[in-house]
């Protein structure tokens, strides 16, 4: 995780990322052509509606689905480029890419700290550290005293949190939210991007957050739409006041 | 490192630990399967070992005395005796029928009913040891059973005519079939057997000698050679031999063969005999079965882990999305199924112990085939849970995203 | 938090793999090969043996008449049944005569003829002897009358001549007498002689007695010496025992015997043995015996009723003992498993003394107050682990 520490600051960049699907006639493009640059510390919102290509730039991002062309720069570092340009996806999944989903999905037979924990005992840290680091990560987002407890013992907007210190556990350069409020009230959802936001400038962590929440939207200092595989950047209506 | 599959039975144990007991029944009836088998087997090895003989000696060109019928004039041991080499010889009479105890019929029970000299300590042919009374003393009317007869000490059983006095009990005394023994003095097991005892030639002299027919008067010498005709030596099925220590016993075998022109088996042939002519069917049989349970549990192994993988599947996408490794998965499932195969071990040894007594015939769990079981069970549950990875492994990290 | 909770659920799962695990453990260590046999304890102890013989007879009678004419005939008539009880001279059947009786009377005739032989003999000596006076007599008077010489000399010894025929009729009469006589014997010995056969047709008790066959019945014909009717005497009955040649060396006349029939088997009664038959039997391998009661039973045991004998031979001096369930055969060897410190260890002894009871005198090898095992679940071996135990569990009592 040497090159985790290397790479704050430096957010993600994608040029022209297209993605089609199947092959001669009936292939479908699903992704035309997407241009984002986020910074470092910044948080923006990906708002499209179904069908629009919202997924399957998310599922690009996330390096699980491979692009059929473009650019991706993540953290400084060339990913892809007409073709991964990193050997191991998985391995910059678990350190360079934290995910924030729409329900939680926290590992219900581990507790809160060893959720957390996880990514960086998988990657061969010692027990103690990711956990301390977990800690410390879970007493930043509020829920530190939940830190023995089972994820089924918690409430939603602490599992979300969780779900948040889990992401931030590697100090990836960019947190990928999918929906991360759409089961939350308004005042738990505003909590929840205020901790993004707060978490992204502490953290130096690029946050794109994929959402078609009203309640949220207007919280956002730049927008992407996506319409028909393709983005428009806008600017938000304003920022958070935290 | 963390255990993830620690972890997650930690989470759901007790599905874990009551699937775990399910198949530990499973593998329970499996090793009860095989103990019936040793059973089997270990039945035929006892009953060379208790009759304490190196050398069996029936009828020419029979295969007796348990896998066929033998007989032999009761006399003939005398001769063996003289032979070179033999230490001891004893009349023995086996024959399998209902004994019951004088009046409860409900507690008859199918016994092997054997004939010994009493008072012959020692000899081939007696019980090699007792759990509870004494041994045979008098020439008559007396027994020693095996304890799974369920007779009593001081009981009286009926064999045939007779009522015999239960006056010790043995214990893993059984015929190859496992039906248990019930030593009976030789003359008695004679009567029960070809009812030509001594009794019977008393009776059937006084009967020739008050028969005018035979008895003419003022011709005395024609009652002598109508008993003369009919004194016939009585029957035995074998005689065992015991050999004198360094004694050949395939050469004294060859010499009863030679010169007394009767069948003779050695300790290797008789074993041959029960484990190859006798029990081989059943043997058989029971190996097929247990062949077939082993299949059956190795299927529904394989069933339960993926069904507990199938039942994770979420979790498992989440995991790959994190960045999860697959030999992490793989190690997880693997982990989980060899830890259900244990388990199962466990309690289908500690089953299988505890109800082996309860099975009518010899079950023996031998602690190597244990030992085996547990090789088979991990070495099931392995393959087993490869369904279950392979699964796993398929599963898209994208999935966790969502459309 | 005092328990965090993934340690309360391994503690949990512990509850139950713990236990389970133990339990396995347990069951290896006590029902496997590794597990220690339950023995009981024997101890030698010094004992008086009575060894015992235990042999089987049936109930015969020591005298058995069997009466039956003494020559071939019919059966004319039978007295007693069966179970009858008889007494000396009584009447139990008559044989047919057939001409017998007729033969008897004519031998009447011929008496009387000969008796009246004799009367005719003996008066005709009357005669010759009257006659032989009177020719006496003459002689006499005739030879006075010569002196006289009255008379002639020839008339004188015509009257000698007179006296000697008269002389030699006496002779003659005497004779005749002597014969006729003696035809009188003859005829009434002959006489007698029928009787007897007569006699000896009816068939009589020579003893008081029961009756335990009729053998013939009115109108069949017997040969001589076949039985119509058997008695014995009930109070002579004795058991001839069977006792297997097997450890019978003590068998002697006197012992002591108890006896149970087999149609009173709870009941025992007293005897001793009579005589030992000098001859065994060859084919069954057993020493016969005449075992005769104290006292007779009432009723009396049938004959040919199964009685079983138990003889005390004479109880021997106290010597270390042991139950013969303790003796085991090993490698060739008669011995006993004693319990040492290090556990169960084989020892060969030699015995002495069995009694019924099952006890065997030591002979060499043990000696009192040594512990051996007595009983045991499984077949041992030296080493083996053993656990003692008051008894073998799966004893039924």
């Amino acid at each position: 995780m040497a090159d985790v520490e290397s790479t704050p600051g430096e957010g993600i960049h994608i040029e022209g990322l297209r993605k089609r699907y199947g092959r001669g006639e009936t292939a479908v493009d699903a992704l035309k052509g997407a241009d984002i640059a986020v910074a470092a510390g910044e948080v923006v919102g990906l708002v499209g509606p179904s069908g629009s290509g919202k997924s399957t730039l998310l599922k690009c991002l996330g390096a699980v689905t491979e692009p059929s062309g473009g650019r991706m720069t993540l953290g400084g570092r060339v990913i892809y480029d007409e073709g991964w340009r990193i050997p191991d996806l998985r391995a910059l999944r678990r350190d360079r890419i934290g995910f924030v989903f729409q329900a939680p999905h926290l590992i219900p037979f581990l507790n809160v700290t060893d959720n957390v924990a996880l990514l960086p005992m998988l990657a061969g840290h010692a027990n103690a550290d990711a956990r301390a680091r977990a800690r410390e990560l879970l007493e930043a987002l509020d829920v530190g005293h939940r830190a023995q407890a089972m994820p089924s013992q918690l409430s939603g907007g602490e599992q979300q949190r969780v779900a948040i210190a889990r992401a931030l556990v590697s100090r990836p350069p960019v947190i990928l939210a999918d929906e991360p409020t759409a089961p939350l009230d308004s005042e738990r959802a505003l909590g929840v991007i205020g901790i993004l936001n707060r978490m992204a400038r502490e953290y130096r962590t690029a946050v794109i957050v994929v959402t078609h929440d009203e309640k949220i939207i207007p919280t956002f200092e730049r927008i992407y739409h996506i319409r028909d595989g393709r983005t428009h950047e806008e600017l938000g209506e304003g920022r958070m006041s935290t | 490192m963390i255990s993830l599959a620690g972890r997650d039975i930690l989470h759901g144990w007790g599905k874990y630990v009551f699937t775990g007991m399910g198949l530990g029944l499973l593998i329970g009836v499996t090793l009860s399967m095989a103990g019936i088998y040793r059973g089997m087997v270990d039945d035929a090895a006892v009953l060379l070992d208790n009759s304490g003989a190196d050398l069996w000696v029936v009828q020419q060109d029979t295969l007796g005395p348990y896998a066929e019928p033998s007989s032999l004039y009761d006399d003939l041991y005398r001769g063996i005796l003289t032979l070179p080499g033999v230490a001891q010889a004893a009349n023995v009479t086996y024959l399998t029928m209902q004994v019951r105890p004088a009046g409860d019929a409900a507690r008859e029970r199918r016994a092997m009913v054997v004939g010994v000299v009493p008072g012959g300590f020692g000899e081939p042919g007696q019980p090699r040891f007792l759990v509870a009374g004494r041994r045979l003393t008098r020439g008559h009317y007396e027994a020693v059973a095996d304890l799974s007869t369920g007779f009593r000490l001081g009981e009286q059983v009926r064999i045939r005519r007779h009522l015999y006095r239960v006056v010790g009990l043995t214990r893993r005394n059984v015929s190859s079939g496992g039906d248990p023994m019930v030593f009976i003095p030789l003359k008695d097991a004679q009567e029960a057997q070809f009812l030509k005892d001594n009794d019977a030639i008393i009776q059937q002299r006084h009967r020739t000698a008050v028969n005018p027919l035979f008895n003419r008067p003022g011709q005395p010498e024609v009652l002598e050679a109508v008993l003369a005709a009919q004194t016939q030596s009585t029957s035995v099925n074998a005689v065992l031999v015991r050999l004198d220590a360094g004694a050949d016993p395939d050469r004294v075998a060859a010499d009863i063969r030679r010169w007394k022109r009767l069948g003779v088996y050695t300790r290797a042939e008789m074993n041959e005999i029960l484990q190859a002519k006798l029990i081989a069917t059943s043997a058989r049989q029971i190996f097929m079965f247990l062949v077939i349970l082993s299949l059956v549990s190795a299927a529904i192994v394989a069933f339960i882990i993926y069904t507990l993988t199938l039942g994770k599947i979420r979790e498992i996408a989440i995991l790959k999305l994190i960045g999860t490794r697959n030999r992490t998965i793989a190690a997880m499932i693997l982990q989980q199924a060899i830890g259900l195969g244990l388990i199962g071990f466990v309690v289908g040894k500690t089953a299988a112990t505890f109800w082996a007594p309860v099975f009518p015939k010899y079950v023996l769990l031998l602690p190597s085939d244990a030992a085996r079981g547990l090789l088979v069970v991990v070495l099931i549950c392995a393959l087993a849970s490869l369904f279950a990875i392979r699964t796993a492994l398929r599963v898209d990290p994208a999935e966790a995203i969502g459309g | 938090m005092l328990f965090p909770t993934p340690n309360r659920r391994a503690l949990a799962l512990l509850s139950i793999l713990l236990p389970l695990v133990l339990a396995a453990v347990w069951l290896a260590l006590t029902s496997g090969p590794l597990a220690p046999v339950p023995v009981t304890v024997a101890v030698v102890e010094e004992r008086a043996i009575a060894p015992a013989l235990f042999g089987i007879g049936t109930i015969e009678a020591r005298y058995r008449y069997r009466i039956g004419p003494t020559v071939a005939g019919r059966v004319r008539r039978v007295e007693v049944q069966v179970g009858d009880r008889v007494h000396a001279g009584q009447l139990l059947g008559e044989m047919d005569p057939v001409d017998l009786d007729e033969r008897v009377a004519a031998q009447d005739a011929a008496l009387r003829r000969a008796e009246a032989g004799v009367a005719a003999a003996r008066a005709q000596v009357t005669d010759a002897r009257a006659r032989l006076e009177f020719a006496g007599a003459q002689v006499r008077r005739y030879e006075q009358l010569l002196q006289a010489r009255t008379a002639s000399e020839d008339t004188v010894e015509a009257r000698r001549q007179e006296a000697q025929v008269a002389e030699a009729g006496l002779a003659t009469a005497l004779a005749n007498l002597e014969s006729a006589e003696q035809d009188l014997l003859r005829v009434r010995a002959e006489r007698e002689a029928l009787a007897r056969q007569r006699g000896n047709l009816r068939l009589l008790a020579p003893v008081d007695g029961l009756v335990v066959a009729r053998d013939a019945e009115p109108g069949s014909t017997v040969v001589a010496g076949q039985a119509v009717v058997e008695l014995v005497d009930p109070a002579t009955l004795w058991i001839d025992a069977r006792f297997d040649q097997l450890g019978s060396g003590g068998l002697r006349a006197g012992l002591e015997a108890r006896i149970a029939l087999r149609s009173r088997p709870s009941e025992t009664l007293a005897g001793s043995v009579l005589r030992v038959e000098p001859q065994a039997d060859a084919v069954t391998e057993e020493l016969r015996a005449k075992i005769a009661f104290a006292r007779l039973p009432e009723p009396l045991p049938r004959l040919g009723e199964l009685a079983e004998v138990t003889l005390a031979l004479a109880s021997q001096p106290p010597a270390p003992a042991l139950p013969n369930a303790a003796l085991q055969w090993r490698d060739g060897q008669l011995g006993v498993w004693r319990l040492v410190d290090a556990g169960p260890r084989f020892a060969a002894i030699e015995t002495g003394l069995r009694d019924l009871d099952g006890w065997v005198q030591i002979g060499a090898g043990l000696t009192g107050g040594d512990r051996v095992v007595l009983y045991s679940q499984a077949p041992l071996r030296p080493g083996r682990s053993v656990k003692i135990v008051e008894a073998i569990p799966g004893v039924l009592r």
